[in-house]
């Protein structure tokens, strides 16, 4: 089941367009990163799926209902934090909590304890917000979602402005909600370290558009695989993979060759195979792991190119 | 949604303002402190002149207070407290955090109302008990009033600052910010309002004026008829007009405005 589903979503601005028809299927049971460049639309389309603005066309559902015709029934089992998460500086952690858990209705105050427990914060809860740091208040952010004991977690940007530990800490937490408790955390990122490594699945964004999505391994390897291969004489080695229909590119490179395997072929075994055979001594054969980052920026870089 | 929701939901926004000491402060210096100091200024003249100056307290004593409880510096608490009220979601930056919990976006304006009715009343109530002390342990032996008339005073005191109080949720609502809302009602109420009031020249359009409704109804002691003449039904439809179109133009802006 999808927990998050847009059809030809789009949201504009006078001439601008902000979010240009999205197509998006979040799976339940991940951590899913939207990730996309600052202005990408990520936000937009984030404050649409809650209700915060409305959408110019297309539509959408979340936890199966379709908002915003059924937004305030499937709310209930979400939580978010849009952009940075909004306190009343006067009022305590608890005291926040307290606010929303009544708007959330009288299941949810029981919660409050708990969800401050969950992230930490059940020794400061009794302070004063003004007194709490950045990441106090993104915590605090994230207890106030599980007031509503959520199916969906949607966190935009949530590690911004955070520093390293925090950040690690942030991550540990969003890992735990999916594996441990079966949450499926919907995050929004320009940080593309951070979605590699905190998420299942991924869709990449640019300029309103989702320019594709998929797992992160899919999306890091655009479904190539390459593989390096160390041997003693890379000139032999590349005449005898000449005509192979396993690679579908060859070249000499620093390491000794780089080959492109055909889609869908597991190519490594045959080529050691047939190099051996020819007399070439192999040293190394290696697969090529590509980043999300590279993947990303030859996006970019693309998108770049076609404007 | 069900009476439990309804009242922890207001609970949360008497939280909300009693909370904010600094708001509470003022407000309360605005309404006992500048009721305490009439009352010693009033019982300061008598004393040294019994003649020149009637007693602070008493019947005539009373109906003066009530024109700082109900006209003057009193309802700049109500509109301080409202004004909060109105905007401290959106001041705050909770008010999306709010929305996303699904909750109809009216039924977050409505809340406010009672909310800042609570803490209006209980403020407005420590001046109005100052007053009434004031009234009996002042009176120098002239007349003081019954209880009846206490009574009455009280309601009109209610009514007037809860009021003001209502019109401030709603503007505060509508305009999303408390300095804007808090200037206007401010100027509207010690310079506007009573500038109108006196301006013969608009006739029976100054029954539309709150000042002019409520000094209609105003409980004692008159000095005086009231500026202009206003039924009861007219009274009446001038503080539903004020109290109504205020909520519902509070109302709409926070169910249609971007989160």
């Amino acid at each position: 089941m999808n927990v998050i589903e847009t059809e030809g979503l789009t949201k504009s601005f006078g001439e601008r367009v902000a979010v240009d028809r999205v197509d998006l299927a979040v799976p339940s049971g991940c951590a899913f990163g939207f990730l996309g460049p600052n202005g990408a639309g990520k936000t937009t389309l984030i404050r649409m799926l809650l209700g915060l603005t409305h959408a110019s066309h297309g539509s959408m559902s979340l936890l199966g209902l379709p908002v915003p015709q059924r937004r305030a029934e499937a709310l209930r089992r979400v939580g978010a934090i849009v952009e940075q998460p909004g306190f009343h500086d006067h009022l305590s952690g608890r005291e926040n909590l307290r606010v929303v858990a009544a708007a959330r209705g009288p299941e949810a105050r029981p919660r409050i304890g708990p969800a401050l427990e969950r992230v930490g914060l059940a020794d400061r809860a009794d302070e004063r917000v003004k007194a709490y740091s950045l990441g106090m208040r993104q915590r605090l952010g994230v207890a106030r979602c599980l007031l509503a004991d959520p199916k969906l977690l949607i966190l935009d940007e949530p590690t911004n402005g955070l520093d390293p530990g925090g950040i690690l800490e942030f991550r540990l937490m969003i890992r735990d909600l999916v594996e441990q408790e079966g949450r499926t955390v919907f995050l929004s990122s320009h940080l593309l370290d951070e979605v590699e490594k905190t998420c299942d699945h991924a869709a990449i964004v640019d300029h309103g558009r989702i320019v594709t999505q998929g797992t992160i391994a899919e999306l890091a390897s655009d479904g190539r695989s390459e593989l390096i291969v160390g041997c003693d004489d890379p000139s032999l080695a590349l005449a005898v993979l000449d005509g192979f229909g396993g690679i579908r590119d060859a070249r000499r490179s620093d390491e000794g060759l780089r080959l492109t395997l055909a889609p869908g072929r597991d190519g490594a075994a045959a080529v050691n195979s047939l190099l051996v055979e020819a007399g070439v001594s192999v040293h190394r054969l290696e697969p090529v792991r590509r980043s999300l980052e590279e993947r990303f920026l030859e996006i970019t870089t693309r998108l770049g190119v076609e404007a | 949604m069900t009476a439990t929701v309804a009242r922890q939901m207001i609970g949360a926004e008497f939280l909300k303002l009693r909370k904010k000491r600094g708001m509470v402060a003022w407000a309360l210096v605005l309404a006992a402190g500048s009721m305490a100091i009439f009352i010693s200024v009033k019982a300061i003249q008598h004393a040294s002149n019994p003649v020149g100056y009637a007693p602070a307290g008493g019947t005539r004593g009373l109906a003066s207070m009530l024109e700082m409880l109900g006209f003057f510096m009193v309802p700049l608490s109500a509109i301080l407290i409202g004004a909060e009220a109105g905007a401290g979601d959106r001041a705050g930056g909770v008010f999306r955090d709010l929305v996303v919990t699904g909750r109809s976006r009216v039924a977050l304006f409505l809340v406010r109302l009672p909310g800042a009715l609570m803490l209006t009343f209980v403020v407005v109530g420590i001046a109005f008990g100052l007053a009434v002390a004031g009234t009996y342990l002042f009176a120098s032996g002239a007349p003081t009033p019954d209880a009846a008339l206490v009574a009455k005073a009280a309601a009109w005191v209610v009514l007037a600052n809860g009021t003001l109080c209502i019109v401030a949720v709603g503007l505060a609502s509508l305009v999303g910010s408390r300095p804007a809302t808090i200037t206007a009602l401010i100027g509207w109420q010690l310079v506007a309002s009573p500038v109108l009031l006196q301006s013969n020249s608009l006739g029976s359009v100054r029954q539309v004026l709150l000042d002019g409704a409520f000094s209609q109804i105003k409980p004692g002691v008159r000095e005086g008829e009231p500026v202009i003449g206003m039924t009861i039904a007219a009274v009446v439809v001038s503080i539903l007009a004020w109290t109504l179109i205020a909520s519902l133009l509070g109302a709409w802006r926070t169910a249609t405005q971007d989160a």
